[in-house]
């Protein structure tokens, strides 16, 4: 059913999420969806932006994860955040010259291009929507300095665990899990280049977890069995999230 | 003779960026601001306050950190004068991190309903502070990968190449020389190591000729040798914006 709106209205979920900040009225939704667009189903792996591209577009996840990336000078790689369905990847490319990382999808993805220069054209003609994308681009810019926390001063069971209550809480934010059960889209491999451990430690933080009775894993599938153990290995508060509808207080309890 | 006004350098560094008309200019000049001084480590914000001003930096330096819940500190971002340390609480209206004052500094502080005005009526100036904001997160996206993925040695000769480009832009850095404001600690907090480690990686890049550190004052001996070392591209700064 999901599919089935999805590609009726590629925008309508990115729409609600921005508007759970920051209402729009019904003339500015109508200018948004009426921007020029293409529709795209890209296989996992595919580069929807490389470093260095000078953008000629700006696109929206509407279906399918993504991860930001940088690769070092010597070949390694850091995960800098995982985009879930309704992200925006690349608005802050609206007005930088030059894409300064990479975003590769996760999964087979679906995704929406805008042309750059209509939507440059847009957010500055409609203050609304101006501070729309920019209260969105805020809570990214929040989420980045959380991971810098996260890999600079976490130790890696706590890095696991941050990296695993943020995905949660962000997909069910957007109703895409449900109570600490969802799946995964990540290897272990990946899981190590966002935290900045190796695979083998990942794998064995991963295993530690479970046999504490934190977590459930099946493949990819991961089921929260003790959310409040979790937070607190994890260290995790989730007012950096800066979720809608909670005046922007931490949560005790979910 | 009129009095020194100062947002003024807040406009210079704007207009040129977005082409501000001498309207654009004068509103900015118009805001409301008070001015506030800060000694060493003091906290300009503090995280979970709802925020009612955004700072801009006037004199001295400033830094974001966040504190682990067992008192461990992660320093996220050093700011400089002309910059805002906290530009994003005109819109989220609770701060997720501190702000505390690097040494003595001078603040403005702006009171973030004409701030947000002011960026709804006038395009160019809502275009210049989001494209402040964008470039503080590609910042934090490379310290990210600065203290995720680099070496003690790279880590440290990163974060005093930023800061040498960005001092540069200010006049404070010269030739390759500026007055070093951090502490070895507030450095070790910046780059995720223990202070010793800190400590050891600064007398290597002294030693192998980087940079010279002597009475507080800093020098890069070899700018090749120090971007090398540290990884750097400073295509995350984007200056040219």
């Amino acid at each position: 059913m999901r599919g089935y709106q999805v590609v009726e209205y590629p925008l309508k979920a990115f729409l609600q999420d921005l508007q759970e900040h920051s209402p729009l009225s019904s003339e500015d939704e109508k200018a948004f969806l009426a921007l020029p667009m293409r529709l795209r189903h890209l296989d996992a792996g595919s580069y929807l932006v490389r470093e260095g591209d000078i953008p000629t577009h700006c696109c929206i996840l509407v279906d399918g994860y993504a991860f930001r990336q940088k690769v070092t000078g010597h070949g390694s790689r850091q995960i800098l955040s995982v985009c879930i369905p309704g992200d925006a990847i690349d608005f802050q490319n609206m007005f930088l010259d030059i894409s300064d990382h990479a975003v590769q999808l996760l999964t087979r993805s679906l995704v929406v291009d805008i042309p750059r220069e209509a939507l440059q054209e847009l957010v500055l003609r409609r203050p609304a929507i101006g501070v729309a994308v920019i209260h969105s681009t805020l809570i990214e810019a929040s989420i980045l300095r959380e991971w810098v926390v996260n890999v600079g001063r976490r130790d890696a069971r706590a890095r696991i665990a941050h990296i695993l209550c943020e995905f949660a809480v962000r997909l069910e934010a957007r109703g895409l899990a449900s109570r600490g059960n969802f799946e995964l889209p990540m290897t272990q491999e990946q899981l190590a280049d966002a935290t900045s451990l190796t695979p083998v430690h990942v794998n064995r933080v991963l295993k530690s977890l479970q046999a504490e009775g934190l977590i459930n894993r099946q493949r990819r599938n991961i089921q929260f069995t003790d959310w409040r153990a979790l937070q607190e290995v994890a260290d995790f508060s989730r007012r950096y999230l800066h979720l809608p509808g909670e005046d922007d207080v931490a949560v005790a309890a979910m | 003779m009129s009095e020194f006004h100062h947002l003024e350098p807040l406009v210079r560094r704007w207009s040129k960026r977005c082409r501000f008309s001498p309207d654009d200019c004068d509103a900015v000049r118009a805001l409301p601001y008070t001015r506030r001084t800060f000694g060493k480590d003091a906290y300009i914000v503090r995280e979970g306050e709802h925020t009612t001003d955004c700072t801009l930096l006037l004199r001295g330096f400033a830094f974001r950190q966040k504190l682990l819940t067992d008192g461990d500190r992660q320093i996220i971002s050093f700011h400089i004068p002309t910059e805002f340390v906290d530009l994003q609480n005109g819109l989220l209206g609770v701060a997720d991190h501190n702000v505390q004052s690097l040494n003595h500094s001078e603040v403005a502080s702006i009171p973030r309903g004409p701030l947000m005005s002011l960026a709804d009526e006038h395009p160019n100036i809502r275009l210049a502070m989001w494209i402040d904001t964008l470039i503080d997160s590609s910042v934090f996206r490379e310290w990210v990968v600065n203290v995720g993925r680099r070496d003690s040695r790279a880590r440290i000769a990163h974060l005093l190449c930023e800061l040498v480009l960005r001092l540069e832009r200010t006049g404070a850095c010269r030739d390759g020389m500026f007055d070093f404001p951090l502490t070895q600690e507030q450095l070790a907090d910046a780059t995720g190591l223990t202070a010793v480690h800190t400590n050891r990686t600064l007398q290597s890049l002294r030693r192998d000729n980087l940079i010279q550190l002597s009475n507080g004052i800093l020098r890069v001996v070899d700018w090749e040798g120090l971007r090398e070392v540290g990884d750097f591209d400073e295509l995350y700064l984007h200056q040219q914006v």
